[in-house]
């Protein structure tokens, strides 16, 4: 290991880690943003020009707010749990590649690192709870440990999908052979079931029961004030940038697009990522605004009974029209016919469940009777 | 997952509009031309003094007991030059107990009191929300001054079928029957007749 | 030898006390829940209650009929022309007083903009409950806002008003009344389908309320239930329809029943009364006679003659009852107020029977109660 490749890899973590941060304070004011204007309200103002130093303010609030540590709590654990969570929501960054040379390590199995390593942060959500010695730590952090062991099985198939089609584990891999369709096109199924399984292990809407728990009671995270919490935070946006960016990689067509890598070079190519990126962010603030919140035992039922057999089927499929090697339009009109039956299948559930119409209207003569 | 596709649908549709955020301070909500806010003094100008005479209707009605009036003899009567044999002496008005509900304008004999457009009058001390009667004053000539510049007429105590020119108002629709106003007082039994359920 | 092997007999578990405080974010008030747990099932319920309590019952033996008005626009904060109206209506009841034609459909306006824009709070509320974060809540405070530029428009105020009066009410409608309703009906109709596109079809939603907090049709009479809760059980009672007040008995409007006593019947029993609502609001803008709006044979010092009555009337939230005893001075000697919302808590227990702790929320939520009316 010479000075030289020492040098260059200390180099590439802390742009990687700059960038990580300043894209994470600017999902905090672009999520209050986007939210406000989808409930026709305005957001952030006064902290700067439209509210731009909003992030700013609140980064300086927390560092200097006062860390506590409340008495009863197991201190190792409870100090190292929000790292535990933080860290591997960095450490996956440094193998997605944002365009064919911006990486800061590419490996051959880029996509079996980064789900290994993000599996480690439900090990801290659960450490978290236990240290805190508070009853609802221990019961938000029991349902977050349930809740995101569950919904790893349906993202790591919906993975393997695309990793059977791609035939590699290497994620730059996977984006050159979308050269001719992004693999959307060829598993639609696959990228809903990887978004909504995505969103369960963050902790989001419509899925967010372990961290709006603090509607009732406060999650895993209720003991922790300050820097500590702040790291919790920052994971979650890390991490939603890192779905957000696997998205693009695995079934957007990752840093390829038309007109801008003709104009800028590769410049364009990172636009593109990026665009790609924030477009598929818009789609996981869109869906919170407008859902309500899964009870933990439905989230859960949905994720056993629901998504998992669906992407079993998912996988079954692909694998099949591997074997065969049929062309790309077959495998798209069986995706959408796994769909339709999905669809289908829930739609008979809904009527069996209700009853139409429950409400009617009693009119005055009726009422006379 | 159609219904929830649905919600999402609609709240792409409000995205497409207008905030509806006013930005306060710098954008106020408009206030319609009934808006009651604190209470206010008028001043008589053709006279020169206040227009209240001190007679404590006010404080009698206030539900909250936030008037503290008192009367004196009014040297302008005595001069001859003012109908009102006493003038108000004291007025004080405490808004931290105002409970903006009209009482006191609706039971003055003398029109003296108005609710004006007052609302942020918050303050940094307990003591500087008891209003004294030259700021109420002040507060109710301004008031009245910038109705009658958008051309309303502020509403004083009495009711304004009591008023000159009052124009009661025409039915809802052409259509209607013109009824003829149903006879007043239909209820004219005994008072004394107590209906219980 | 023995092979049982068998593990102990079921573990111990304990009972947790959860505790939802006075203050809890997804707040209807300061009310105090205290949930017994048994993991994830809550087996007993405790509701504490009184920290809104104003005296309000006693403060309105010491104010005369005119003042105490303004004590009960503060009872129900969310439906403060309803609650004025009923007592207003007693006293004219006691007095022998009926206000003219024009003071009935104006005071029938104003309720029914009231009842619209309780349940806009309600539909806020109940979402922010299930977890929509925030969206709800402006939809139906956008609504509520135009509504509350009309009461501004025509009392004076937003919420407290003080505008009826035994014998009708203090003013007449402004002149821009009927442009200003002509603006405001159409803005609230697709207000109402917006907010029902958001909420009523969404799977989640649906999972959410669906079958939770039921509650069967002879609990709820047992338990005094009222209101669109009642309805939403399938017993068809509504105050406006069953003795019928004001000229509630020559308005064509229909009453929504649910079936099953749930959360989502009671949601769309609510939803369903907007529109009967609006219905009415067109009736009485398009019937709204010319003439006075107050009755002439009332004196201005009200002195009530000796003897009690007892008026109920509709709230948005259920059965509202006054009872007034008057011993001829010109306050009352007492007052009574029935209140919905407090008779409506006592059926929580029964429709939290087996919910889950998550649930506890969202049935709290659907009951639709205000803690002015429950602590007066």
């Amino acid at each position: 290991m010479t000075l030289d490749t020492l040098l260059d890899i200390v180099l590439r973590l802390v742009a990687l880690l700059l960038f990580i941060t300043v894209t994470v304070l600017a999902l905090t004011y672009l999520e209050r943003k986007v939210l406000a204007r989808i409930q026709q309200r305005v957001g952030p103002m006064r902290t700067g020009p439209l509210g731009l130093l909003q992030p700013i303010a609140d980064a300086l609030k927390l560092l200097v707010k006062e860390d506590l540590m409340p008495a009863k709590v197991d201190r190792l654990l409870f100090w190292m749990a929000p790292l535990v969570v933080f860290v591997p929501a960095f450490v996956i960054w440094v193998t997605i590649p944002f365009t064919r040379d911006l990486v800061v390590r590419n490996l051959d199995m880029g996509i079996f690192f980064i789900v290994a390593v993000s599996g480690l942060s439900s090990a801290g959500m659960v450490m978290a709870g236990l240290s805190s010695g508070n009853k609802y730590a221990l019961l938000g952090a029991a349902r977050a440990a349930a809740q995101l062991i569950s919904y790893e099985l349906p993202v790591v198939f919906a993975i393997l999908a695309v990793v059977m089609i791609a035939g590699s584990l290497d994620l730059r891999e996977i984006v050159l052979k979308q050269n001719v369709t992004p693999y959307i096109v060829v598993q639609p199924v696959g990228f809903l079931l990887f978004v909504m399984a995505g969103l369960a292990e963050l902790g989001r809407t419509p899925f967010d029961i372990p961290s709006a728990e603090s509607e009732l009671m406060g999650g895993p995270m209720i003991e922790y004030s300050g820097m500590h919490w702040a790291m919790f935070f920052l994971a979650e946006y890390a991490n939603t940038f890192a779905l957000a960016a696997l998205a693009t990689l695995l079934y957007l067509g990752g840093w390829e697009g038309p007109v801008l890598p003709a104009l800028l070079g590769p410049v364009g190519n990172v636009l593109w990522f990026l665009i790609k990126c924030y477009l598929v962010i818009m789609l996981i603030f869109w869906v919170r605004s407008a859902m309500p919140r899964l009870r933990v035992d439905q989230l859960l039922s949905l994720a056993w009974k629901g998504l998992l057999s669906l992407s079993f089927a998912n996988l079954f499929l692909t694998a099949f029209y591997r074997y065969m090697g049929w062309p790309d339009v077959v495998m798209l009109v069986v995706s959408l016919a796994l769909a339709a039956g999905a669809l289908y299948v829930m739609a008979r559930r809904r009527r069996a469940t209700a009853a139409h119409p429950s409400v009617r209207l009693v009119t005055r003569e009726e009422l006379a009777r | 997952m159609i219904g929830a596709l649905k919600g999402l649908v609609t709240t792409l549709k409000t995205t497409l509009r207008r905030p509806v955020t006013a930005q306060y301070p710098q954008e106020h909500m408009p206030l319609q031309p009934r808006y009651m806010g604190f209470p206010g003094l008028i001043w008589d100008d053709k006279v020169n003094e206040s227009a209240c005479t001190g007679c404590m209707a006010c404080a009698r009605i206030c539900p909250t007991e936030c008037i503290t009036v008192s009367m004196k003899d009014n040297p302008l009567f005595k001069e001859g030059k003012s109908p009102r044999r006493k003038t108000v002496d004291h007025y004080k008005l405490d808004i931290a107990n105002c409970i903006v509900c009209g009482l006191c304008v609706e039971v003055c004999n003398f029109d003296a009191i108005v609710m004006t457009d007052q609302h942020e009058r918050g303050g940094p001390s307990r003591g500087g929300l008891v209003i004294d009667i030259d700021t109420l004053h002040e507060w109710g000539t301004g008031y009245v001054k910038r109705m009658r510049a958008q051309g309303i007429e502020p509403t004083t105590g009495s009711p304004p079928w009591e008023r000159p020119g009052y124009k009661p108002p025409q039915a809802a629709s052409a259509g209607a029957a013109p009824s003829e106003p149903k006879a007043q007082g239909a209820a004219t039994e005994a008072k004394g007749e107590a209906q219980s359920k | 030898m023995t092979t049982d092997a068998r593990p102990q007999s079921t573990p111990q578990t304990i009972e947790m006390m959860v505790n939802m405080g006075p203050q809890h974010p997804s707040t209807h008030g300061v009310f105090r829940m205290v949930l017994q747990v048994d993991g994830e099932r809550v087996t007993g319920m405790e509701s504490v209650i009184g920290y809104l309590h104003r005296g309000t019952e006693k403060l309105a033996e010491g104010e005369m009929y005119r003042q105490v008005i303004t004590l009960f626009d503060r009872l129900d904060y969310l439906a403060n022309f309803n609650n004025e109206h009923t007592f207003v209506m007693v006293t004219e009841k006691l007095m022998g007083v009926k206000p003219p034609e024009r003071a009935e459909f104006i005071r029938v306006i104003l309720l029914e903009l009231n009842r619209i824009a309780s349940h806009l709070m309600y539909y806020a509320a109940f979402g922010a409950d299930t977890g929509v974060f925030g969206t709800t809540f402006m939809y139906g405070f956008r609504e509520r806002e135009r509504i509350q530029a009309v009461f501004e428009a025509v009392s004076g105020a937003r919420m407290m008003h003080n505008f009826m009066r035994v014998g009708g009410v203090k003013n007449d409608l402004p002149a821009n009344f009927d442009a200003m309703m002509g603006d405001l009906m159409p803005v609230l109709e697709r207000g109402v389908r917006e907010c029902d596109d958001l909420l009523t079809t969404n799977e989640i939603f649906l999972e959410r309320t669906q079958g939770i907090g039921v509650i069967s049709a002879a609990d709820a009479v047992n338990l005094g239930l009222s209101g669109p809760n009642l309805r939403a059980c399938g017993v068809p009672y509504d105050v406006r329809r069953a003795e019928p007040y004001s000229i509630y008995d020559k308005l064509d409007f229909d009453v929504p029943v649910g079936a099953r006593g749930d959360c989502f019947d009671r949601y769309l029993v609510r939803m369903e009364e907007m529109r009967q609502s609006l219905r009415i609001l067109k009736q009485a803008m398009k019937g709204l006679p010319a003439g006075p709006v107050m009755a002439t044979n009332v004196p201005k010092g009200l002195r009530p003659p000796k003897g009690e009555a007892f008026v109920c009337t509709e709230n948005p939230r259920g059965e509202f009852g006054v009872y007034v005893i008057s011993d001829g001075k010109d306050r009352p000697y007492r007052l009574k107020i029935r209140g919905p919302s407090f008779v409506n808590l006592m059926s929580l227990p029964t429709m939290m029977r087996n919910a889950y702790i998550a649930d506890a929320v969202v049935i709290l939520a659907s009951i639709d109660i205000v803690l002015g009316d429950v602590d007066r």
